[in-house]
């Protein structure tokens, strides 16, 4: 059995699409549900929402993350020489991206609809819903590291 | 008679905002092409072909995107107390 079989590559571009899908599905659900709170926010205070738009420009840079990873996998991926052992890798590194950029993702929209409807009211609210979203955002981070990490290891097996 | 009032209101709100939405086209053309311009550009010319480093480029353009954001829209909240109490007492008087 060959180090370098022809069908390493599926694991690789399933890390591809899972580093950018499942990011994607964190960021949207971010957008989505702080911008139902923008939204009734904006029928209140409308001079609020640029500041309440926060959350909506950190669940993008979820997706950033997810597309980095993506991009960075891609490049390390070639149809020849191309080890069983890169595959997984890249499959792995793909999944921790992704996941947890879902789990950022969601973490982002619950705190960003529930603190934009009390920034209404409080407007003190607004620093600390920043830092909870920094925390949030930041295990998306951890994930976009970790896959770093484990990219750069993809091109030690030697194809036998 | 309440319908002038609805439509100039409409208006005077839009002329107000509409500074907010060339500032946030910016930020949206920033989020959208900075980050992954940084990651080709600098693995090509900065990293020499080291993809990590240029990984690590690309998340800290796209996290200064964010602050410059948040640094954008703190002050934009300092400036507009201003021009929305000037507005209600024009409308005070117009009435």
């Amino acid at each position: 059995m060959s180090s370098c079989p022809p069908y390493a590559p599926f694991f690789g571009f399933g890390g591809v699409a899972a580093a950018m899908v499942l990011s994607t599905v964190g960021a949207a659900f971010g957008t989505s549900k702080s911008g139902i709170g923008i939204a009734g926010v904006g029928t209140f205070k409308p001079e609020l929402i640029m500041k309440s738009l926060v959350p909506v420009v950190m669940s993008g840079i979820v997706a950033v993350y997810g597309l980095v990873v993506a991009v960075l996998i891609v490049g390390g991926i070639q149809p020849g020489d191309y080890s069983l052992y890169a595959g997984f890798v890249h499959l792995a590194a793909g999944l921790a991206c992704g996941c947890t950029g879902m789990a950022a993702g969601y973490a982002i929209g619950l705190v960003g609809e529930s603190c934009v409807r009390a920034y209404v009211y409080e407007s003190k609210v607004f620093v600390t819903m920043v830092l909870v979203l920094i925390f949030g955002e930041v295990l998306g981070l951890y994930g976009l590291i970790v896959a770093l990490i484990m990219n750069s290891r993809a091109a030690e097996a030697r194809c036998i | 008679m309440s319908e002038h009032v609805a439509v100039s209101k409409v208006t005077a709100q839009t002329a107000e905002y509409s500074s907010a939405l060339p500032k946030l086209l910016t930020f949206t053309l920033a989020l959208a092409v900075g980050p992954i311009s940084a990651y080709f550009l600098s693995e090509k010319f900065l990293w020499s072909g080291n993809s990590t480093y240029a990984a690590i480029t690309a998340i800290v353009a796209a996290n200064l995107v964010l602050v410059g954001y948040i640094i954008t829209s703190m002050n934009e909240d300092n400036q507009t107390p201003v021009v929305t109490s000037q507005e209600k007492t024009e409308s005070r008087k117009t009435r």
